[in-house]
């Protein structure tokens, strides 16, 4: 079934069935995963989806739908569904459907070198960093996982109020885990990277960096358990930050669920920290020009030298505090209804390396994974007690690696104790970045 | 859902290029979602997904392809791109499909698409109102409903041809107590294999009660100590600390490619006399259960650890080829969307002997976990961590004081040698279990049981 016609009729028929308003939501993907396994191509997979989703104001009610099935029958489907859900609903949703932003930036997020690159080409890089590793040291045991994954994609949101967007978008992830051993002492150590440029893969490169990454593991000792200074890793301590940033949503703080209630203008971290919300930076591969409402996204000041800027807006949270959205309505398919997200929020970098960093401390703790995040933190309270993979600093230089470590701290604590930030800007798969951060204190026990 | 005939176009195609096995996944599933945040229903979505996976074996090599077009032609392009993969065989051989029944175990009495959303709400309505009304001090309570209809259709070259439909329900409740400064947390979220009869009958007392119960007790906690203790942990959601610390490493995701402290060890003993580890997708609507796995095999009681010994793992169909082994209808994915492999249903500890109130009593310090959060293994090197949502510090062979921000790591393999009591208490809890083939209905459980020394992690130090 062709999209436009599908859509035009969707709409005209949720028109005729009594919506106020409507919108459509359009998806299609393709991708393109396989692993390695000692040579081989262990598995090998590709998809070809596509799903759409209705919204639209019934009786001033905001129902959804959604269908991966697009045939006759789906057109019932959606408007049935939607008008049932609109119906349950308490009050008015309090937003409308969106007539659309004066300007959007048009960012290009497709890549079409990236689109030209054949299948045995990925293959054979992923099959080469394979073979790299697993020659580079005779303690690296296998890798657990060796993978390449890319996909493009598009989406589509139209409305009854004339308001027709589109979107095209790929990406490429490589990702790499290697078991190394010594004796009885077995550790993992993990590489990731995506990109939209092919070309700047280098299968030396990324080889020694996870290879280095498994065996710096190794070697662990045990130190008492206390409270340390810290450098978070970039990596690691993007994933804290993107755990935690529902505590800037609007929706959450208008909910009791943030702890950021009232905040808007006030200091709420150290003074070196700022942090930025940039759909459009070059290292990133998350991003958008339009977000779940079709609303134009631009960059934006959250936290601006310790003092938030702002909270993260849809129309609807804007609407309940006579603010202007932000353009962060998240849909994060068309299977979901509205929430609030950022869409690729970083922690502005410093001007010291990470080797700075470590030189100026005469004891203290790198941490450059941490592990058990989905439950071990916790947005609402701010408190987090983490596993940790790091490393003991003594005298400005790295003595050993640790057993493995738990963290524990509170992220709204640990904003008011940076001490300082590194100059290493990384960028997670998922849209959050951060270079390494130097905090005041945090609790450690290690096993 | 789709024609025999265009089935068998499709396993034909999907082995043009010389695989030797090949099957077609075809899902239809219908899906609610209901949300109620400040005492209002907020959020509601309807939906249906629907799509096609087909996968070819080539010896020790898998292919996989999905799409939603459901056309023949559609279906056909998508057997042929994941064929093309194979480099250049004879024809494989189709076995003609025969249809397989099976006597359901799990009956479900009340289809959800069947029941009004207004009886989904009511249900909603009243947790909302037990959980607000338990203290003062609740200020938010979240609650999720979802229930979702999958019918699936699995066929394959070997002339396997199974149809099920499988329900799930479930109600997630989140309440949050706040003293004006601090904010804490409770959640239970009970969930089954079974349709709008198990939300009716839900002992809401019980479990939005609990949700807010454990919010109030954690505002009032102290910060948990740091250290090697005993902990004692209770039953039913408790075991999650075996899914992690040992489930993982017995499935053969890990095992086959020796990346689990647990390969290569059958017959060896690798916990107590005391242990005994089960997998059993067959308990009647059980939130983990299946009649049938993903690749159509029956699903069956699987002893992983006899009295302390390692009598298996769990195994799919491809990891069966490289381990030389039988598949044990343990094969699962989220949705047509996923590679199927080993992954677990409801596992548990069966029961033991000791009393609960013996096992408290005979414990002169430690950590008594209540609830546990989640947590996460690496199965690679076995080490695990895990959040524990409510925790006492236990002084004397007594319950003492409520403690927060207790977190357990330690090694798996470690652990399991370290387990000195099992309870007589056995039950199960619901959970989403995230691995390579999607996130998974499964069930955790076990009686209380009593480790004598894990590392616990807190803010307080030592």
């Amino acid at each position: 079934m062709n999209i436009t016609e599908f859509q035009e009729e969707l709409l005209s028929k949720a028109m005729g069935a009594g919506f106020e308003e409507a919108e459509v939501y359009y998806e299609r993907s393709n991708s393109f995963q396989c692993m390695i396994f000692k040579g081989d191509i262990d598995s090998y997979e590709t998809s070809e989806d596509s799903g759409v989703g209705l919204r639209g104001l019934y009786k001033g009610k905001m129902g959804y739908a959604y269908t991966e099935k697009l045939d006759e029958d789906s057109i019932s489907f959606l408007i049935d569904n939607a008008k049932a859900n609109a119906a349950i609903l308490d009050e008015d949703d309090g937003t409308d459907i969106f007539e659309g932003s004066k300007e959007y930036v048009g960012y290009k997020f497709y890549s079409e070198e990236l689109a030209k690159v054949q299948i045995p080409e990925k293959i054979e890089l992923l099959t080469t960093i394979e073979e790299k590793i697993l020659a580079y040291d005779p303690r690296i045991v296998t890798l657990n996982y060796c993978v390449l994954q890319d996909f493009s994609g598009e989406r589509l949101l139209s409305n009854s109020k004339g308001l027709s967007l589109h979107e095209n978008k790929n990406g490429l992830i490589i990702f790499i885990s290697a078991l190394v051993k010594e004796g009885e002492e077995m550790k993992t150590g993990s590489f990731i990277k995506m990109t939209r440029d092919f070309g700047s893969l280098n299968a030396d490169e990324i080889a020694k960096e996870a290879a280095e990454e498994a065996l710096s593991n190794l070697g662990e000792k045990s130190i008492p358990a206390g409270k340390y200074p810290i450098i978070m890793r970039y990596d690691a301590a993007a994933s804290l930050l993107s755990t935690f940033a529902p505590i800037f949503s609007a929706e959450n703080t208008q909910k009791d669920q943030s702890l950021l209630k009232g905040k808007v203008g006030k200091k709420i971290a150290s003074d070196f920290f700022t942090i930025l919300d940039d759909p459009f930076h070059p290292d990133a591969v998350a991003g958008s020009n339009f977000d779940g409402e079709g609303v134009a996204t631009k960059t934006r000041a959250i936290v601006s030298n310790g003092t938030l800027e702002t909270l993260l807006h849809n129309r609807k949270t804007a609407k309940i505090e006579g603010c202007e959205t932000t353009g962060h309505a998240q849909k994060a398919s068309y299977k979901s209804t509205l929430s609030v997200a950022p869409l690729n929020m970083y922690i502005v970098p410093g001007h010291k390396s990470k080797d700075d960093l470590i030189t100026s401390l005469s004891e203290g703790i790198l941490i450059t994974e941490l592990s058990g995040l989905h439950s071990g933190a916790n947005t609402i309270s701010g408190d987090f007690s983490v596993a940790a993979t790091g490393f003991h600093i003594k005298d400005g230089t790295i003595s050993s690696s640790v057993k493995q470590m738990t963290i524990a701290g509170n992220f709204f604590d640990f904003m008011k104790d940076i001490e300082e930030i590194g100059s290493d800007l990384h960028f997670r798969p998922g849209g959050y970045g951060s270079p390494s951060l130097h905090v005041k204190e945090l609790s450690v026990t290690v096993d | 859902m789709i024609k025999q005939s265009i089935i068998e176009n499709v396993l034909e195609a999907a082995l043009s290029t010389g695989g030797d096995f090949s099957e077609v996944f075809i899902e239809d599933k219908y899906v609610n979602r209901i949300e109620l945040q400040s005492g209002k229903i907020e959020k509601s979505i309807s939906g249906r997904d629907f799509g096609v996976g087909i996968r070819i074996f080539s010896g020790l090599q898998s292919i996989y392809t999905y799409t939603t077009d459901f056309s023949e032609e559609g279906l056909l392009i998508a057997a042929k791109r994941a064929a093309h993969a194979i480099k250049g065989g004879a024809q494989g051989i189709i076995h003609p499909l025969r249809k397989e029944t099976f006597n359901p175990i799990h009956q479900i009495a009340l289809m959800p698409q069947t029941v009004e959303h207004a009886r989904k709400v009511s249900v909603m309505r009243k947790a909302n109102e037990i959980a607000r009304n338990y203290d003062e001090r609740i200020r938010q309570v979240a609650l999720r409903y979802i229930d979702e209809e999958q019918n699936v259709l699995i066929a394959n070259s070997e002339g396997k041809f199974v149809e099920d439909t499988r329900v799930h329900s479930r109600l997630s409740i989140q309440a949050t107590a706040s003293d004006g400064i601090e904010m804490q947390t409770g959640f239970y979220g009970p969930g089954a294999h079974a349709g709008f009869e198990f939300i009716e009958n839900l002992n809401l007392e019980h479990y939005a009660g609990e949700a807010a119960r454990i919010a109030v007790t954690m505002l009032g906690a102290e910060e948990c100590p740091s250290g090697k203790f005993s902990v004692i942990i209770d039953n039913e959601f408790g075991g999650v600390i075996f899914h992690e610390a040992c489930g993982h490493g017995l499935e053969a995701t890990s095992v086959a490619k020796d990346n689990s402290v647990f390969a290569n060890r059958i017959g060896e003993k690798v916990a107590p006399d005391i242990v005994t580890y089960i997998d059993d997708g067959t308990l009647p609507n059980e939130w983990g259960s299946l009649n049938i796995d993903d690749e159509g095999e029956k699903t069956r009681k699987n002893v992983l650890i006899e009295n302390g010994i390692l009598k298996g793992y769990l195994i799919d169909k491809f990891n069966a080829r490289r381990m030389n082994a039988d598949a044990t209808g343990s094969s699962r994915r989220e949705s047509y969307r996923f590679n199927p492999t080993s992954r677990m249903t409801n596992t548990y500890i069966a029961p033991g002997t000791s009393s609960p109130d013996d096992i408290i009593a005979s414990t002169e310090y430690g950590i008594y976990a209540k609830y546990m959060g989640g947590g996460q293994v690496n199965p690679a090197t076995g080490d695990y961590n895990f959040a524990v949502m409510e925790a006492y510090l236990v002084k004397n062979g007594k319950i003492d004081s409520p403690v927060r921000g207790a977190t357990l790591i330690g090694n798996g393999a470690k652990t399991l040698q370290l387990v000195d009591r099992v309870g007589n208490n056995l039950a199960h809890g619901a959970g989403l279990c995230g691995a390579s083939s999607g996130s998974l209905p499964v069930n955790v459980g076990q009686p209380m049981i009593r480790v004598s020394e894990i590392t616990v992690g807190g803010t307080k130090g030592e």
